[in-house]
């Protein structure tokens, strides 16, 4: 045995361990068992058709073991292949083996669950299949964190990005950390590519670990614990985070928290780490100081100096489908602001005899926080989604007849900002995605209605819980993860080569229909107007949304008609394929 | 991606199955299973094209000291073939260890 305390130190290195040895690490000694290990060879059906060479377990482990003598799953992305990318295999695993901890849980067996993260979000070659995968394991998280705390840990090198920001470490009931560890939902270089480098320097990493790394993350209230690289430190904070129990409340439930904090921030400043950090504090000692200077729209000289430069529509006169439809479901055309945030339209109506409460995000040029002006979903509108959401489902909680939600999507992607990340933006969205399947969780039919764009985390927060998914069948009907010029950086390929992959793989095209082969949609709506519906066009829409609620209400709560149906047997095979063998295998 | 395949003649046969490595950037992945039949079946996907004649002489090599009637697979990354000779080194210290 060696006393040397430099390769001491070296060997307790939990960082340095793949996937797999961190996954047999925290497990209680002698217990671990992969679940679809690789000689399952369930390996992506996606990235060999776009020249990609696969891994043999998609870059997933899933173990079964014990936690302190209990039983455990623990699930770790092995960052190396893909960066950690979640594509449809890897991410079947993650919101399989989460499905089959509660049903444990619902059957009295007390299956813990654990999370390894480290990823940077949505493996861009398979896009949606990612998107979709990402949105089970946030119901999954959701469904679960009643019966049991859903523990996370993120300890670099990557960190934890994108789609698993939201639905993985922002729903998580407890999150552990370390220094090296970042949670951020915007990629650096994304933010860099959509917002300019004035916004934020991708190349200036001291910034970026001050501003996401896991000691900022954890002073500022965005994770629980700050643990050094060392694998007895991680492992025993993963016990103490079972035997802590879950929170009093979940932080991505804390809206009014989280709506105080920010109406506390003024808009304009661009808050350092540490006084964003100070902010939370004497939040959190319960005297969240509005800020008065701060004013509820941007300042004239900014917006003045927008309008030359860009000449947008004004807030008022932008006709965009979500405003169009949202207007001709609710039969509200004075914009019902939800909860003071004018970009999110709120309003109760009802569709042929059936209550319903309207929501749709909005663009707003005079938009408080400027990264989200051109109908984006940020800091304000996914904690305000998140409230109205919320109100719905206390409201109705002592009625047998939920009122239906119908999410009208059009939403052009998540705001991608400085101030967005500094201030969570990861959990803005998580709070949303947290709130809408809690709605149909409790027994609300959600339906989503795509009427225009639906992209990324911004679709994940605000439309992808529903119980129900409609889309237009129309040429402006868009759902993928990132732009193209985005994803060609990333992925470091040319639109052109981006373009070839969507006509291989669906799952990577940008259009509806391809969307549509993947079977989570409830309906594609052909022969709709979406720019200027006449009365036919809203009779027909009104028809299709009842429809999908009286579908809703008679199906179960989860989101498991999404791979039920018969395009999914084709287009997402694997998806379910996984989910036959964890259960084949569950027991052992 | 190109795709390589290899048969050798075996003479042992084996009894467990070894996973080692990643499809990392300059790694790969092996996956070693017994064969059915008494030869051995080399299946590579490799990220780097053209470079079929050092791949060749590595199995020549391996098989030539090693002829286990093994089902191998490796998902390439792009490693060197320093690389691959430690990763097979792992694999067979795998393999015999578990015997």
């Amino acid at each position: 045995m060696t006393t040397d305390p430099e390769i001491q130190a070296a060997r307790r290195s939990y960082i340095e361990l793949s996937g797999r040895e961190r996954a047999r690490a925290v497990l209680d000694a002698g217990t671990f068992r992969e679940l679809v290990g690789p000689f399952d060879r369930m390996e992506s059906p996606h990235l060999p058709l776009q020249g990609i060479v696969p891994q043999s377990d998609d870059g997933v482990i899933v173990a079964r073991g014990a936690i302190d003598g209990e039983p455990a799953i623990v699930i770790s992305l092995e960052s190396k292949f893909q960066g950690g990318g979640i594509g449809e295999v890897g991410g079947a695993k993650i919101a399989g083996a989460l499905e089959l901890t509660l049903r444990d849980r619902e059957n009295g067996i007390p299956t813990r669950p654990v999370l390894l993260l480290e990823t940077g979000g949505v493996r861009l070659q398979e896009g949606n299949y990612g998107l979709l995968a990402i949105a089970e394991i946030g119901a999954a998280i959701v469904a679960l964190r009643p019966h049991v705390p859903v523990v996370s840990v993120i300890s670099g090198m990557i960190g934890c990005y994108g789609g698993m920001s939201i639905c993985a470490a922002g729903l998580s009931s407890r999150l552990i950390m370390t220094r090296q560890g970042r949670l951020q939902l915007n990629g650096s270089e994304v933010i860099e590519q959509e917002a300019g480098i004035a916004e934020l320097d991708a190349a200036d990493k001291p910034l970026i670990w001050s501003l996401t790394g896991g000691a900022q993350r954890v002073a500022a209230g965005f994770a629980d614990v700050l643990a050094e690289d060392d694998i007895p430190e991680i492992a025993q904070a993963i016990r103490s985070a079972f035997e802590a129990g879950a929170p009093a409340e979940n932080r991505s439930a804390r809206v009014e928290f989280y709506r105080g904090l920010l109406a506390a921030v003024d808009p304009r400043a661009r808050l350092t780490p540490e006084e964003f950090r100070e902010l939370f504090r004497r939040a959190s000692e319960g005297s969240p100081e509005r800020n008065e200077q701060s004013p509820p729209e941007r300042p004239e000289s900014r917006q003045d100096r927008r309008e030359q430069d860009e000449a947008p529509q004004s807030a008022q006169t932008a006709r965009t489908r979500g405003r169009i439809w949202f207007e001709r479901l609710s039969g509200r055309e004075d914009s019902p602001a939800a909860g003071g945030v004018p970009s999110v339209l709120c309003a109760d109506g009802e569709l042929d005899g059936e209550a319903a409460r309207f929501v749709s995000v909005v663009p707003n040029p005079a938009n408080r926080f400027e990264r989200a002006v051109r109908g984006e979903v940020g800091l304000d509108e996914g904690w305000a989604v998140a409230q109205v959401v919320r109100e719905a489902v206390e409201d109705d909680k002592d009625s047998d007849r939920k009122r239906a939600i119908v999410a009208i999507v059009d939403v052009p992607s998540q705001a991608y900002g400085y101030r967005e990340e500094l201030m969570g933006i990861h959990l803005a969205c998580a709070a949303a995605v947290d709130a809408y399947a809690s709605a149909r969780l409790a027994g609300h039919p959600v339906v989503a209605l795509i009427v225009g764009n639906a992209i990324s985390g911004a679709f994940l927060a605000h439309g992808m819980q529903a119980s129900r998914l409609i889309a237009f069948e129309d040429d402006d009907v868009t759902v993928q993860v990132m732009s193209k010029p985005s994803a060609a950086r990333i992925t470091r390929r040319t639109i052109e080569q981006l373009n070839e992959a969507a006509e291989k793989v669906p799952g990577a095209a940008y259009d509806v229909r391809s969307f549509a082969r993947l079977g989570a949609l409830h309906e594609l709506l052909p022969g709709i107007d979406a720019g200027s519906p006449g009365a036919e066009d809203l009779a027909a829409v009104t028809r299709s949304v009842k429809a999908a609620i009286e579908d809703a209400r008679k199906g179960p709560r989860d989101l498991s008609s999404r791979l039920a149906s018969e395009a999914a047997g084709a287009g997402r095979a694997a998806s379910i394929e996984v989910r036959r063998r964890l259960a084949d295998q569950w027991k052992g | 991606m190109e795709t390589i395949m290899y048969e050798y003649a075996a003479e042992r046969s084996l009894t467990n199955s070894a996973h080692i490595g990643v499809a990392a950037s300059g790694d790969l992945e092996l996956l070693l299973e017994p064969s059915e039949n008494r030869s051995a079946s080399v299946k590579i996907r490799t990220t780097a094209n053209g470079f079929e004649d050092i791949w060749k002489a590595v199995f020549d090599r391996f098989f030539a000291r090693y002829p286990i009637a093994v089902k191998l697979e490796i998902n390439d990354f792009g490693a060197t073939p320093g690389v691959v000779n430690l990763r097979l080194a792992q694999a067979m210290e795998v393999l015999e260890h578990d015997n």
